[in-house]
């Protein structure tokens, strides 16, 4: 009746779901949107929702009727996916978020080919795109592939709604500035306004550090704006050769910007990015766009385009390249030594730093035992044992937990009268990470710079976030393990327990001629010990009812005579222990009077879900046949009043005694069933 | 002693720290028809088979104090009396975790009694031929 009674509200929302659809495709043509390449702000918040909420997958997700196409994405690979596909689909009807701890278990999600085959995603979280006027055109989520029933964090689940807001801010602002890029055309061929527009828009340019130039690919000279003279560091004139960038370009870079053939055949890069040379700043990052002007017989006549210092953007998308690799190395570890290895290689490498590395601590020898590094080309390792206070006195602000940052050894008070010692071994410049595990001080994770390194403030941030991020992630590892021994220890505990009592009972009912009621005892304390076995194999999380299906049918030997079918569910560990029970007396009963009891019958298990969102049922059946004709029994025992109680030990089971075998139906709420406690 | 070879049960040496377990497990034995010889702990079970050569089956507890665990004994029972079958059992290992010797078999605590007697009846069967 339940499945019934969804079906037809269904039925009933399908006029205005079509409603939806309509306005919701309306409103992604006025964007003008779809199949647009990338754009850096989009590719931005995807990066960041995936850095917030730890998520190796990111994606701005819109909607049209047959497909979910991707603006933005991060770790995934396919620029669109058909709409039976998509799980934003689910969130679309929804103002808030849509979190789905285990796509394997929630059934719109458990058969969805991105579930059951590659990537077998496996965690979502999706905050719907609101258009100012209400529709929902489609999500910004993230994805894991992993489950995680822990979802989202508050934080997490208030950013992600702010950064889908984003989203929408954005397509409102793309939509209005290409508006204005339509009118700046038009005025462009009517109007004699053309330069004082184009004056200003190249001030605007040079606010934001764009230089221009315009080359003469007959003669090789370069008109360049004073912003473009300022990124080459080239004195401010106007003109100079084009081939006057070779002077300072670094030598493996070399073949990226144009040349002279490569202008006259108009096959330079439009596109490139560069290293130069400077004197003072070292090495600089040079993004160049450019596009060709031809006369009428289609030859290049004109280089033109603008030139951009991107150093800045580089280290801080290094920087958040880093954070997010440290999310995966966080979230994958194993193993706190090669975390802490792995996490220093992503510091440095994100720094352009000289070598980084990790040691074992003794803070009462104030001794550290460096274990192997990574280094720069041409820098040696610290392996080895080193003492604390032959480089200084920053032990006591690791000891108190601080990150330590020594911008120059030889002026830094806490090092400078042990500077030659560092300098010695190719330390100028020092970072330290403390971890602490149950409150000592014992890990050390550190970055070294061999020359002097001039410190923005963003780096220096950085540093600390991934201190503090290494610090709680270690300190959760080492959690987690203690809690898994101790979880083992208590399983190991309880089944001794269990054992004794099976011990009491056999000897207290030795003398008990009838074997029958000790052997029920002894089975109904295996099937708990089972159902043990399992939960400790998930870590206490709950259990597959297809494993305790199968477990059960297994240990009476009758697995070959069942027929089991149902989706992927998981219960939590109260449900399983009390389920486990009451498949071991179906089971039982079905091996002594039922489908079992002979050499032909046979038993189908099954079970499904049904129901709204929120109030998902979850239909148990256990349906013999085959066995000799069955009939109520008059006295109830233990096992017939276990099997009454139903899943949750509420009630809701109909039992049938049908010529042809026992039927039993439980139903129960699967949201209870999940419960953790 | 007086017995004669013939009519004598198979022997099986139960090794458990745990009195009550040890006792449980006697019982079972016997029922199953053989003679149960007990240990508290692996370096008895040594001492026992150094000096019996009646013993057809080795049913031990893994986690036990002392100097060696019941694998470890089990290891020294397949090295030094190859003909021995075992029959190991745990709270704390899963099967999964565990390296049963070659011919070993495994079981879970709590133990399904009527299991256990069959695997002990058919070890001795095949002992016997």
């Amino acid at each position: 009746m339940a499945v019934r009674g969804v079906r037809r509200g269904l039925e009933s929302t399908v006029t205005s779901e079509r409603d939806d659809d309509t306005r919701r495709l309306e409103a992604l043509a006025l964007y003008e949107i779809m199949d647009t390449p990338p754009e850096p702000e989009f590719d931005d918040i995807v990066l960041l929702a995936s850095e917030l909420c730890q998520t190796p997958v990111a994606m701005v997700s819109l909607l049209e009727t047959e497909r979910q196409w991707f603006k933005a994405r991060i770790g995934f690979d396919l620029p669109e996916t058909p709409i039976s596909q998509s799980v934003c689909a689910h969130a679309l009807k929804s103002t808030g978020l849509l979190i789905i701890p285990d796509l394997t278990a929630d059934p719109r999600t458990s058969e969805n080919r991105l579930v059951t085959e590659p990537p077998h995603i496996r965690f979502y979280a999706g905050a719907p795109l609101i258009a100012p006027d209400g529709v929902t055109i489609g999500t910004l989520c993230v994805i894991d592939s992993q489950v995680r029933p822990e979802g989202l964090s508050l934080t997490q689940k208030k950013s992600l709604l702010a950064l889908a807001r984003q989203v929408v801010v954005l397509l409102e602002m793309r939509r209005n500035s290409s508006r204005k890029d339509d009118l700046f055309r038009r005025q462009k061929r009517i109007s004699s306004e053309v330069r004082a527009i184009a004056a200003s828009s190249i001030a605007a340019q040079e606010a934001g550090g764009i230089g221009t130039f315009d080359i003469d690919v007959a003669t090789g000279r370069m008109k360049i704006s004073a912003e473009g003279c300022r990124i080459f560091r080239l004195p401010v004139q106007d003109e100079y050769p084009a081939n006057i960038i070779y002077d300072f370009i670094l030598a493996e870079d070399r073949h990226l910007p144009s040349a002279d053939k490569t202008r006259a055949e108009g096959t330079a890069l439009l596109e490139a990015e560069y290293r130069i040379s400077t004197p003072s700043e070292g090495v600089r990052w040079i993004a160049r766009r450019a596009s060709f002007h031809h006369d009428s017989d289609g030859r290049p006549v004109r280089m033109v385009g603008t030139l951009q210092d991107i150093t800045e953007q580089r280290a801080a998308q290094a920087r958040m390249q880093a954070m997010i690799e440290l999310g995966d190395v966080l979230r994958d570890m194993e193993d706190v030594q090669q975390a802490a290895f792995d996490a220093a290689e992503l510091m440095a490498r994100a720094l352009g730093a000289s070598r980084a590395g990790f040691g074992m601590v003794d803070p009462v020898a104030e001794t550290v035992l460096m274990h192997r590094d990574w280094r720069a080309p041409g820098v040696d390792t610290l392996e080895g044992l080193h003492h604390f206070r032959d480089y200084g006195s920053f032990i006591e602000d690791l000891r108190r937990g601080e990150t330590v940052l020594i911008g120059d050894v030889t002026t830094d008070p806490r090092t400078r009268d042990h500077c030659q010692t560092l300098l010695d071994i190719g330390i100028r410049v020092l970072v330290n990470v403390p971890i602490f595990d149950k409150g000592q001080f014992n890990l050390v994770v550190f970055v070294h710079y061999d020359e002097p390194h001039d410190w923005k403030q963003r780096e220096i941030d950085f540093v600390r976030s991934v201190g503090d991020r290494l610090q709680a992630g270690i300190g959760r590892l080492l959690a987690e393990q203690d809690q898994d021994i101790l979880n083992r220890e208590l399983s190991h505990r309880l089944k001794n327990t269990l054992s004794i009592v099976q011990a009491i009972a056999t000897q207290t009912l030795r003398a008990v001629p009838d074997r029958g009621p000790i052997e029920s005892f002894e089975k109904r304390l295996q099937a708990l010990s089972s159902a043990h076995d399992v939960l400790i194999h998930r870590n206490w999380t709950g259990a597959a009812i297809s494993d305790l299906v199968t477990d059960t049918l297994d240990r009476i030997g009758m697995l070959e005579r069942a027929q089991i079918s149902g989706p992927a569910i998981f219960i939590g560990p109260k449900a399983t222990q009390s389920v486990m029970l009451l498949l071991h007396e179906l089971a039982t009963n079905a091996v002594k009077y039922g489908g079992l009891s002979n050499g032909s019958g046979k038993v189908r298990v099954s079970w499904d879900v049904a129901g709204s969102v929120d109030q998902v049922q979850l239909t148990f059946t256990w349906k013999e046949s085959g066995g000799p004709p069955v009939t109520e029994p008059t006295q109830r025992g233990f096992g017939s009043r276990l099997i009454r109680m139903g899943l949750l030990g509420t009630g809701n089971v109909d039992i049938r005694y049908e010529a042809t075998g026992i039927e039993v139906v439980m139903r129960a709420s699967l949201s209870h069933l999940q419960e953790a406690g | 002693m007086g017995q004669s070879q013939m009519f004598a049960r198979p022997a099986v040496l139960v090794v458990e720290d745990e009195p009550l377990l040890r006792m449980m497990a006697v019982d079972l034995v016997e029922d199953a028809g053989f003679e149960a010889i007990e240990a508290a702990n692996a370096d008895e079970a040594i001492k026992i088979l150094e000096c019996r050569s009646d013993i057809r089956v080795v049913f031990t507890d893994i986690d036990m104090p002392g100097s060696m665990d019941g694998l470890l004994l089990a290891a020294a029972v397949r090295d030094r009396w190859p003909p021995i079958e075992i029959i190991l059992t745990s709270g704390h290992v899963h099967i999964s975790e565990v390296e049963v010797p070659l011919g070993g078999v495994f079981f879970s605590k709590p133990y399904d009694h009527s299991a256990l007697t069959q695997t002990l009846q058919s070890m001795a069967t095949i002992e016997g031929h």
